[in-house]
């Protein structure tokens, strides 16, 4: 079974780029506020974030009282329960997300239909959905601690140069040199393997890197890839450099098309680190990026960590 | 024998009604008339498996996967790159003709894609609840003693696991390729399958799994990759032709799992 891929970046650039405005100085409110808002915070980040907003996007609030007092922000890849646990003992109510929080693209606060109960099956108008421990204790925890969270995806990736990548870089100790929108990084030479092992070092990955190419093989060049990739980025990223390196593509896509470019002399590898783990630091940047435009209200980054480890 | 001929029998054994409105189990390169000296059965038309085919004197493959990594088998994505220009010269030097069966051995019975799996893995078939049903319940165990069990099983190296490695787990359901069940079923303990778009689909499993971990929820998703989970049943697929082309040899060629890990 396969699903349409959802807008990549590239094509969400293009569709804002024709009237992108770069915000020289940070948009504030005229006047200064006590204290502020969910919806306060939003509308900062609209009017700072340098692209326009798109009315179709996953950037919307998924949970929470927008006239909410904000008490403190966190960022973060993936809004697990952890991590808003971690971030109500730290005294925040606002967490700022790049992945969904209820488990989905649609990112609703109910379970899809039960089995059964969805297209072919009893149709619509039958039985709610069954009760779902993981959905209910998520309702519950972020009610009970009157949380907000807000997605920050396709807005913040449409910025130029690409958050996402330039903080993908720092945080391996790289500098991105932006070649026909793909950040590539001249690098001191290293082995494939040594690459590997210092970019899972580097982000803190536990379990998830994968490898194709060949081990000892001498890498002078990468091109960064974080997210979720389509098969025309990782042919133009492998005509740049010796290795790509990214959070997630589709197997028979970039995967098999990779093992023949090595095969083929025409590349050197794939470093794939997970999708959530390659927008971690994106999300970090993002916190640096938000402190100054709300008035003294603290953002943190947490990160939520690995998603996999590696049977025994 | 020609392409055609072969692709004929597969159609008259197949057991079920070809449907010629797919894109996907068409001929990807060569034609109908290309005379036939042997087929390979395997995951992906791999450079590695065009050149192993043809040493092996076999210039029919036979894919459950893609030639020209795309679902569509689309060419213009990819026809000014030098790796594409490499694989047409290669397969046109080796007299190559390549068909997919992808759709048709999904609805094929059994569905040799999850037999496949099942052996690779150590699923025990008796434990399946029923033929077909790919729902396996075991004895009670951990998901990390079931994640080792199916590391050492399949010789992967690169499956990765969602989930508290001591949660008690027996319900599992099986998927293949990118078909991953719903792990959020509340009478499935883990899912296996081979992949799975990790965020932002019609639904998460490594966010739910995460998340049922912090709640004490028992669940378990373990990650095969494409090939592992779909490249085993590509042997059951040359053992079924075999069965009805006698004129030639079939083998099964496998592209192998593509991935390593480092330290």
């Amino acid at each position: 079974m396969r699903r349409a891929r959802r807008l990549s970046r590239r094509e969400f650039t293009a569709l804002v780029a024709a009237g992108a405005a770069t915000a020289a100085r940070p948009v504030v409110a005229g006047r200064r506020q006590a204290s502020l808002t969910v919806e306060d915070v939003i509308e900062r980040i609209r009017a700072n974030i340098g692209v326009p907003w798109n009315g179709e996007t996953v950037d919307t609030l998924k949970a929470g009282d927008p006239a909410m007092r904000v008490t403190g922000i966190v960022t973060t890849a993936l809004p697990t329960l952890a991590v808003l646990r971690q971030a109500a003992e730290a005294g925040a109510n606002l967490v700022i997300a790049s992945q969904p929080a209820f488990y989905s693209r649609a990112d609703a606060r109910t379970p899809p239909a039960g089995r059964g109960a969805g297209p072919g099956g009893r149709g619509a108008g039958a039985a709610p959905p069954a009760p779902d421990p993981i959905f209910d204790a998520k309702n519950a925890f972020v009610d009970g601690r009157q949380m907000a969270i807000f997605r920050l995806s396709d807005h913040w990736q449409a910025r130029r140069p690409d958050p996402f990548a330039a903080a993908f870089a720092s945080t391996c100790g790289w500098t991105a040199d932006w070649r026909d929108d793909i950040a590539r990084c001249d690098i001191a030479p290293v082995t494939l393997r040594e690459l590997a092992t210092e970019v899972k070092r580097r982000l803190g990955v536990r379990g998830g890197v994968r490898v194709v190419g060949r081990p000892d093989e001498r890498i002078t060049s990468v091109a960064l890839l974080p997210g979720s990739t389509p098969i025309q980025a990782s042919v133009a990223a492998m005509a740049q450099a010796d290795v790509i390196v990214a959070g997630e593509v589709r197997e028979w896509e970039s995967t098999e098309y990779v093992r023949d470019a090595v095969h083929a002399g025409h590349g050197k590898g794939l470093v794939l680190v997970g999708r959530i783990v390659s927008e971690e630091p994106g999300m970090r940047a993002l916190a640096d990026w938000l402190a100054p435009l709300v008035d003294g209200v603290a953002v943190r980054h947490i990160s939520a960590g690995d998603p996999y480890w590696r049977p025994a | 024998m020609t392409a055609g001929d072969v692709i004929a029998r597969i159609r008259e054994n197949l057991g079920t009604t070809w449907r010629d409105a797919g894109y996907r189990d068409t001929f990807k390169f060569g034609r109908p008339t290309t005379q036939v000296r042997g087929i390979a059965t395997t995951a992906f038309v791999t450079l590695d498996v065009i050149e192993r085919a043809a040493a092996a004197g076999l210039n029919m493959i036979i894919p459950h996967e893609v030639t020209y990594w795309n679902d569509r088998d689309d060419q213009s994505i990819v026809e000014g790159d030098p790796v594409y220009r490499r694989k047409i010269d290669l397969m046109r030097e080796h007299d190559i003709v390549v068909f997919r069966i992808h759709d048709h051995m999904h609805v094929q019975r059994p569905d040799f894609t999850y037999v496949g799996s099942a052996r690779a893995i150590g699923l025990d078939p008796s434990t399946e609840t029923a033929p077909g049903s790919h729902r396996f319940v075991v004895p009670e165990t951990t998901l990390g003693e079931l994640a080792a069990h199916v590391q050492r099983h399949s010789g992967a190296r690169a499956i990765r696991v969602v989930g508290d490695p001591a949660a008690r787990v027996s319900r599992i359901h099986l998927g293949v390729g990118y078909a991953t069940p719903p792990v959020r079923a509340d009478d499935v303990d883990v899912v296996i399958s081979g992949e799975q778009q990790e965020g932002d689909g019609a639904f998460d499993s490594p966010a739910y799994v995460i998340d049922a971990a912090a709640v004490g929820v028992p669940k378990g998703w373990i990650v095969l990759g494409h090939v592992v989970s779909e490249e085993p049943g590509m042997l059951e697929m040359a053992e079924w032709i075999r069965g009805f082309v006698t004129e030639v040899p079939v083998e099964f060629v496998p592209a192998h799992e593509p991935f390593w890990v480092p330290e």
